[in-house]
């Protein structure tokens, strides 16, 4: 009876822990300040139908305060760029949905950088990751405060998502090597059991004849 | 059961494991034990086991249970080993949530057909040649992951590598010509449990090993590939293990199986006619699409269920899906339990009402996991469907023997089918469209479950009832030689062809449940499967 109770008392706390969690995380991106940050975004080539490809491709971006200020700059302690999927990467994909709650919000999952907030222009260039997939991207950065929240943004394209974007192709994953190796396997396995089968035969029909 | 003298259907005899009683040996006096022959385990007179050890290696039987269940769950491993990668790999395929579905579809579509096949392969090269050339022609198809690189591929491979899931007919009737008839139901209901564990054991490996991979330096994208060769290596393993330490027979290999058929082979289109118009074959290939059925589907979306709603890592992700896959251990052979405990007192009505209460609470935990809004509470209803949806598996299955004597083989082919069917359904109808959300898609899919279980309220057998009728009170109908006795014609009854069922139509008398038994008596012969 006492473990029952444990038990019951334990799973009783996780799921009060777990719905206390939850209430904290109803920060909501629509109430974040918008355009707080000017974010331009330059790819090492460019141009119409131009796409670059992870691992080679830079962009180089630059971030600064806008010009019409902020009314929470006091409380921009650190700036987190990432690189965010624009809609037509968003189509058809759920676990790339963007969610008003921004615990839930899966539209900027890759990390580019994240640096001190300054007032002076800062600039990164990045070279795209190897694991960035195929899609059409743009940058946001937000402004975070002393208790890792965020609390206004600023992002490479406009509301609606739809001006420069640029679009990355992913790399294959695929390895000569590896694909020589899977053929060796492959061949190894059907080799072997013919083999053996053969093998067995002839061993069975030297036993019948004796 | 690997029966030589090849009746049609005969190589899906033991199949269903639950022919006889749960035993771990052969109580009955009257299955005579060959003294002279020099096994670790005491034998009857085909020299098949009548004890089953389960920690013993013996040759040849307890050897070919462990390489038998290890090739079967190796199968599982490799058809859902991509299940929990696919967070990585829909990044690197650019695949949409359509390709995903259509991809685990396709996984569970290809062993409908293969298993139907696998029989005949069995009957003509032998359960170990059937196994191992199963499981080493399709290493290649493993292998050929590193080769994939869009929708299309993926989807297909996925095919290719779900044919050897038909393992579980050859692991099934290799037992069979090791086990004794009276023991075979706990051997098999066993390696078919432990079998299907491989599709929880693969949602813990596969991401271990991603992750060991990774941190040696390769890529996320050429990671999941090269981690595929892990299931590979593990069927070409296996494989050679069965050429080399397996054999067909407890005697010997298959140079012994040219023995003359002593019984009168029976007709492939009469036993198919028996099958498919018993209405109860049609009622358990539905059932069985939504006990086993279910279970594959949950195997292919479960991970990345878990890694996309409650944002946990990959490899945790993975070891939850594992427990809903891993709890097969023990799940299924419960539900066998559970039906031949409540026969004990209830006869077959009590195996019914078993049935259907534990499918339909596999179906409300289903319901209540796809609306469980924090962790513990999808774990907790997880886990409690897994349990549901497996125990049903083994409660089917404990049922099916009694539903046809004659077609027993084909019937058990159609219900194993009718799993594989009902998965690839479900997949294509909650899991492949942007229609419904995951979390949606898991409550439909307990919906349907609880509905697709009411037909087991149909189920009337005329001796022994169903779940709201009694017994016929006709005394010619409702006797079971009656029952059993209706699959053979008069031509038939003349030739003495139908003996066997009504052998098992003696034994059968116990469905009637305790007030039967106190008052028949027992048994006096050895119920005879073959």
């Amino acid at each position: 009876m006492a473990i029952q109770k444990i038990l019951f008392a334990s799973l009783l706390i996780c799921s009060l822990i777990q719905s206390s969690h939850g209430a904290e995380k109803e920060r909501l991106f629509s109430e974040l300040e918008k355009g707080s940050l000017e974010v331009t975004t330059k790819p090492s080539r460019e141009g119409a139908g131009v796409v670059l490809d992870a691992g080679i491709d830079k962009i180089s971006i630059t971030w600064k305060l806008s010009s019409t200020g902020s009314k929470k700059e006091a409380e921009f302690k650190t700036i987190k760029v990432k690189l965010c999927y624009a809609p037509p990467s968003q189509v058809d994909r759920p676990w790339r949905k963007t969610h008003d709650e921004l615990f839930k919000d899966k539209t900027c999952p890759h990390k580019i950088v994240a640096r001190p907030y300054d007032k002076t222009t800062q600039s990164i260039d990045w070279i795209l990751e190897r694991d960035i997939p195929t899609g059409t991207y743009f940058v946001r950065a937000y402004a975070v405060d002393e208790h890792d929240h965020e609390v206004a943004f600023g992002q490479s394209t406009n509301e609606a998502k739809t001006t420069s974007l640029f679009s990355v192709q992913a790399i294959s994953g695929r390895h000569k090597s590896l694909d020589i190796a899977s053929v060796c396997f492959s061949v190894f396995s059907v080799l072997a059991l013919l083999v053996f089968f053969v093998n067995e035969k002839r061993k069975a029909k030297i036993e019948q004849s004796k | 059961m690997g029966d030589p003298t090849g009746e049609p259907g005969s190589s899906m005899h033991g199949v269903t494991g639950r022919e006889q009683s749960f035993a771990f040996s052969v109580a009955s006096p009257v299955v005579h034990t060959d003294k002279t022959a020099k096994f670790d385990l005491p034998v009857d007179t085909e020299h098949k086991a009548t004890v089953f050890k389960l920690f013993s290696f013996s040759k040849p039987h307890m050897r070919t249970f462990h390489l038998s269940w290890i090739s079967f769950s190796t199968c599982f491993v490799s058809t859902f080993a991509a299940a929990p990668l696919v967070p990585i790999i829909r990044e690197n395929l650019n695949l949409t949530k359509q390709d995903i579905g259509n991809a685990g579809v396709a996984s569970v579509s290809g062993s409908i057909f293969s298993r139907l096949v696998m029989g005949a392969v069995c009957d003509l090269l032998g359960p170990r040649y059937g196994c191992a050339f199963l499981v080493m022609l399709s290493a290649p198809t493993v292998f050929s992951m590193s080769f994939v690189s869009g929708a299309a591929g993926f989807i297909t491979v996925r095919f290719m590598i779900g044919f050897c899931l038909a393992t579980f007919v050859s692991c099934q009737y290799w037992m069979s010509t090791m086990f004794n008839c009276q023991i075979i139901g706990l051997v098999n209901g066993t390696a078919a449990g432990w079998g299907n564990m491989g599709g929880g054991i693969t949602q813990l490996l596969m991401p271990i090993v991603y992750e060991i991979i990774r941190r040696a330096g390769a890529s996320a994208f050429t990671a999941w590939r090269i981690a595929f060769f892990v299931p590979g290596w593990l069927h070409i393993i296996m494989g050679v293990l069965v050429l080399t330490l397996g054999q067909d027979l407890p005697d010997g290999n298959r140079a012994a199986l040219e023995k003359a058929g002593e019984v009168a082979k029976d007709k492939f289109g009469k036993i198919m006619w028996y099958a498919v118009t018993n209405y109860r074959t049609w009622i358990f290939v539905l059932l069985y699409g939504y006990s086993m059925g279910v279970e594959l589907s949950t195997d292919n979306v479960i991970a990345e269920y878990f890694f996309d709603r409650f944002h946990l890592k990959l490899h945790t992700a993975g070891l939850i899906a594992a427990c809903f896959g891993m709890a097969n251990f023990f799940a299924r052979p419960a539900g066998g339990w559970a039906s031949d405990f409540s026969a004990k007192y209830f006869g077959m009505r009590g195996r019914l009402w078993t049935l259907w209460i534990i499918q339909t609470a596999g179906g409300l935990f289903c319901v209540w996991l796809g609306r469980a809004n924090t962790l513990v509470t999808a774990v907790v209803a997880m886990v409690l469907f897994s349990l549901g949806a497996q125990a049903a598996c083994g409660a089917t299955f404990a049922i099916v023997p009694f539903v046809s004597r004659r077609a027993l083989g084909i019937i058990s082919g159609l219900t194993g089918a009718g799993g594989n069917f009902g998965s690839g359904l479900t997949q294509l109808i909650f899991f492949s469209t942007s229609h419904f959300t995951t979390e949606e898609g898991l409550t439909w899919m307990g919906v349907m479950i609880v509905a697709c279980t009411f037909p087991v309220t149909l189920i009337h057998f005329p001796q022994w009832g169903s779940m709201f009728l009694p017994p016929s009170k006709d005394p010619v109908k409702s006797t079971e030689e009656h029952y059993y006795g209706s699959e053979w014609t008069e031509q038939e009854k003349e030739k003495n062809m139908h003996q066997g069922s009504l052998r098992f139509a003696k034994n059968a008398k116990s469905e009637g449940g305790r007030r039967v038994r106190s008052a028949s008596t027992p048994p006096d012969n050895t119920p005879n499967n073959v």
